[in-house]
């Protein structure tokens, strides 16, 4: 390659070792499971983040205790030594016959799904705790006096307005679990990265192999943004300081 | 715009010296220059690099790297420091390319796939894969892993092989040899696929070796060697030339000994054909 040549670099780019050899179909596979470790983690993460969130502020002791326990104790832990825990870690102290059943059903997928929700339950719930004490005291007293429990009042008024402020740090939190996914690499899931790097081992074109990654990852991730982008402009709260610098009538 | 482009030239022209400067240079040029001898070698691969109970980074590959150590010293006619890096199957070519080791010597295959991108020294141990499984299993050799689950490491030979021969074995694949043979001590996976006689070293430095056995015939050839960047003949020459010293006036045997001797914690005696097969790479002075 010319450019390659006037650089000085002595590297020979092959492209094509991103679709020949089957190499093509293991980077969609890779792209796949990703997906689904993304998916079904983003979907727990946000159950758990949205429970762990409301608990820590209800007016009631213990389950504040109890969500601020769940919180500190799975964020404070890199996600990697999570992961190693939910895969050579839990497993060993279930019985021998859930075990067995458990190795015949994909236990690094779901050791890593696991792990990666725990841990971004207890970051999103940070996120959506945030979101519960911006709005005003008054809105909840106003919801009890009319009559709600403070569970209906939580799901029915409190909980739809501050889903609908936390979207940017949420987005942000849903693009760091799309990426942490990677990590389960290291407990054998086939992931995206894997798959890059398995490119990369068979054919020694790492740059070739890492940009087709580095690509796909950067489209994901952009694509999702900008999908968040819609999702805010779709339901912001009027009357709030949206964007700065535009008239609104 | 007339920034952007400012910017640009410069980023150019600092490129461009120092593309000039690394295209030039050779393996003992740069060893000369920066006085240093980094060699990537494996940390949980007893015996040929490992960390052993004195928390010291040792081994059979680690030894015959400090013999090249010494050749490269002689070469140069100066004193250069000798050190360590840990490489995977998964990095050391990277690694290599880099620039980041001059030399990988720890138990990787010469192959023809890997001769495009690497240059290897002289073989100097030979080996073949197989399986190391937990005392009681069914588990004899190839023919008996279809459809059970077989732990292996990226970027290693017999993950390939185990692919290109389409046996219907669920491969879990892992970045390193310390998570997939824990895997197996947990019984995640049937069994573990290796070159043999690392699969040994595994289960001599298990704490009840009593408790494993390799099993099954050899089913790929493994022929270790050193690797090196391509086309530098001079370093080439320099790690074949120790290697062929030290088979030549019994050194090599001597570390042999060290390591696999009968006293050792991998006995693992040298076959009559290996030591032809090293004794006959050594080409006359």
């Amino acid at each position: 390659m010319p450019l390659a040549g006037f650089l000085g670099m002595q590297y020979d780019f092959q492209w094509s070792v991103l679709w020949t050899g089957g190499h093509g179909e293991w980077l969609i596979q890779g792209i796949w499971t990703t997906i689904q470790l993304s998916v079904l983690g983003w979907i727990l993460a946000g159950l758990l983040g949205i429970l762990a969130g409301a608990l820590r502020t209800v007016p009631f002791a213990p389950l504040r205790a109890l969500a601020v326990f769940y919180v500190e104790f799975f964020r404070n832990v890199p996600l990697l030594v999570w992961l190693f825990f939910w895969y050579f870690g839990v497993p060993q102290m279930l019985p021998r016959a859930a075990q067995d059943w458990l190795n015949n059903h994909g236990p690094e997928f779901w050791s890593a799904v696991v792990g990666l929700s725990v841990y971004h339950g207890a970051r999103m719930s940070e996120v959506i705790r945030a979101g519960i004490q911006s709005i005003p005291k008054t809105l909840l007293e106003a919801s009890v006096a009319t009559g709600l429990s403070v569970a209906q009042a939580y799901r029915l008024i409190i909980l739809p307005i501050a889903l609908r402020l936390i979207v940017p740090p949420a987005t942000n939190e849903s693009l760091n679990l799309l990426k942490n996914s990677s990590l389960a690499l290291t407990i054998g899931v086939a992931e995206l990265t894997f798959m890059s790097r398995q490119i990369e081992t068979y054919t020694a074109k790492a740059f070739e192999a890492l940009t087709a990654g580095t690509l796909i990852y950067l489209a994901m991730c952009v694509g999702i943004s900008a999908i968040m982008g819609q999702v805010e402009r779709h339901f912001r709260i009027p009357g709030l300081i949206v964007r700065a610098g535009r008239a609104e009538h | 715009m007339r920034r952007v482009l400012s910017v640009v030239a410069v980023a150019g022209i600092i490129l461009g010296l120092a593309a000039t400067s690394w295209a030039a240079e050779g393996t003992l040029e740069k060893i000369g220059r920066t006085g240093v001898f980094t060699v990537g070698t494996r940390t949980a691969s007893p015996p040929f690099g490992y960390i052993n109970k004195q928390n010291e980074w040792v081994g059979f590959s680690v030894d015959l790297a400090r013999l090249v150590h010494k050749g490269i010293e002689k070469k140069l006619g100066k004193a250069i420091k000798f050190e360590l890096k840990e490489s995977t199957p998964a990095t050391r070519i990277p690694l290599l390319s880099s620039g980041a080791v001059d030399l990988i010597a720890g138990t990787m295959t010469d192959t023809r796939p890997r001769r495009d991108s690497v240059d290897f020294s002289l073989t100097f141990f030979v080996t073949g894969a197989q399986f190391l499984v937990k005392e009681g299993s069914p588990i004899r050799g190839i023919q008996d892993i279809t459809g059970k689950r077989v732990a292996s490491q990226q970027g290693s030979t017999n993950e390939r092989a185990l692919r290109e021969r389409g046996v219907q074995a669920q491969l879990v694949v892992f970045p390193d040899q310390a998570a997939a043979f824990t895997a197996l001590v947990q019984g995640r996976v049937d069994t573990y696929t290796n070159d043999g006689i690392q699969l040994w070293g595994l289960k001599y430095k298990a704490p009840n070796p009593n408790e494993w056995k390799v099993v099954g015939d050899f089913y790929t050839y493994e022929p270790y060697g050193m690797a090196m960047r391509k086309n530098d003949s001079d370093f080439r020459a320099v790690v074949n030339n120790a290697l062929m010293e030290a088979i030549e006036d019994g050194e090599y045997f001597k570390i042999y000994e060290k390591w696999f001797g009968p006293k050792s914690d991998t006995p693992y005696p040298l076959t009559d054909s290996s030591k032809s097969f090293l004794m006959m790479q050594v080409v006359p002075k």
